[in-house]
């Protein structure tokens, strides 16, 4: 009789030993596979490589026309020189740009001697992030008091003063910025946002969507001294 | 009949079995049914596709330009000096030089009791202003984990991860490299009362590594504008 029993536990034994092993590497492959918004990741970022990829498009035909119009002649060759000269000038912030925008006014406004205006004054960062949301919202062109914003610019505080480009501006602020006018202004403005929390500072923002305004160019010269082009591996 | 002992014993254990056999099949059915396992490998197969297509047209734009610059050469020295340095202001070409690499963590310092974590953890301000710091200190190419940062780039925070140039998600560790005179890129960051120290506060972890030959890739991007245009002659 015991003999019975023994069998038929080391069999049972040995089903759910096999079972459990299974059951474990299933389990494994879930915790290693994929979360769900992974697919989620990916599908943005093959969205964003298509809009690269469409992008490209465009400049290679553009390239493509200039090159061929410049093998044509002497002449054709320095006009679509030009060309394309224009176009990297408008690309690196050397021209003036007009279109849509918001022209955003900052100003201290809760000014207590008693209390030291210091935490009420418009800082570097406050401006600094002003810009920064104003990016985010999909900015073409950006400029605080005159000054265009381009790669190579700063946004700090010097002395007592706020520095743009190694020259000096003073308050009140006003930032431009070319884009979606809507956009920029609603990034802005969103609630517990941006401007909520400067105004909570004492600082007295005004956002003014405006069907047109005109950005200046950078004003100074461009230096390069550590930067030099990388040649493309043949 | 009369049920022995060890009979209600297996008649329990191959209820159990019975039990775990369907939960085992439901679950492993599952697994295969559900989206991620199936559609992330279509997903990664085309964002590779993608990104392959992509190179292939980056590769055929910078041939294009090069081409382009070889006309401007057989003009004049000045044109084609300043297409190169507009490129390089634009980030539409890749380089490279000396500079620094900044690597930036979150807190490794234990939490003070009752303070809140949110202090320790990397923001995007912070990010913001070390790229204003190395800016200002003459930085003329800077990329943030591999991404060339132009005018319009913006840092947001999204969770973990840093979003720029509206759609590229970079994760931690952030490494900023910034092509300029490495001394200066340097000492702006440690400056007394300065980025670093101001860090250091909430113990995030900076590091600044001088470096004799930084890359920098080129921005990926629009190079077109979609509301800024260039003003009507005045």
């Amino acid at each position: 009789m015991n003999k019975t029993l023994y069998v038929s536990i080391t069999l049972v034994s040995l089903v759910m030993g096999l079972m459990m092993a299974l059951q474990f590497r299933t389990a494994g492959r879930v915790d290693s596979g994929v979360p769900y918004d992974r697919v989620q990741l990916l599908t943005t970022e093959l969205k964003q490589l298509e809009k690269e990829y469409a992008n490209l498009l465009i400049e290679a035909s553009d390239l493509e026309e200039k090159v061929a119009k410049a093998e044509k002649g002497r002449p054709e060759a320095s006009q679509a020189v030009f060309d394309e000269l224009v176009k990297v000038r408008q690309l690196a912030g050397m021209t003036k740009l007009e279109g849509p925008g918001v022209e955003v006014n900052l100003a201290p406004i809760r000014r207590e001697p008693e209390q030291g205006d210091n935490l009420f004054t418009v800082r570097d960062e406050d401006l600094l992030r002003v810009v920064n949301e104003l990016r985010a919202s999909g900015a073409e062109a950006l400029a605080i008091n005159g000054q265009r914003i381009i790669s190579t610019s700063e946004i700090r505080l010097a002395g007592s003063f706020i520095d743009i480009n190694l020259t000096r501006i003073s308050p009140p602020y006003s930032v431009l910025a070319i884009g979606s006018a809507d956009q920029l202004e609603s990034g802005l403005l969103i609630k517990g946002g941006l401007v909520d929390t400067m105004r909570d500072w004492g600082v007295s923002v005004t956002v003014t969507k405006k069907p047109s305004l005109v950005i200046p160019a950078y004003n100074h010269r461009i230096h390069l001294e550590y930067a030099k082009p990388l040649k493309e591996a043949q | 009949m009369k049920l022995k002992e060890y009979q209600w014993g297996i008649i329990l254990v191959g209820l159990v079995l019975g039990l775990m056999l369907a939960m085992q099949y439901r679950s492993s059915k599952e697994i295969n049914e559900t989206p991620p396992v199936a559609r992330v490998q279509t997903l990664v197969n085309e964002i590779n596709q993608k990104r392959e297509e992509r190179n292939q047209l980056q590769k055929k734009v910078n041939q294009l330009r090069e081409k382009l610059d070889k006309k401007a050469n057989g003009q004049s020295n000045t044109t084609r000096e300043e297409l190169e340095a507009l490129r390089i202001i634009a980030g539409s070409k890749a380089v490279s030089g000396t500079g620094v690499e900044v690597s930036l963590n979150d807190s490794n310092v234990a939490l003070p009791a009752g303070q809140d974590p949110n202090l320790y953890v990397l923001h995007d301000e912070d990010v913001l202003r070390v790229l204003n710091e190395l800016k200002a200190a003459g930085a003329e190419a800077i990329a943030l984990n591999g991404v060339r940062l132009i005018a319009t780039s913006e840092i947001r925070c999204i969770g973990p991860t840093i979003l720029t140039n509206k759609n590229k998600r970079l994760p931690a560790p952030f490494i900023i490299t910034a092509i300029g005179n490495p001394e200066t890129l340097e000492n702006s960051l440690y400056m007394k009362g300065g980025v670093v120290e101001q860090l250091k506060i909430w113990g995030i972890q900076v590091q600044v590594r001088k470096k004799n030959n930084l890359e920098v890739p080129q921005y990926t991007g629009p190079t077109t504008f979609e509301y800024a245009q260039a003003p009507e002659a005045e």
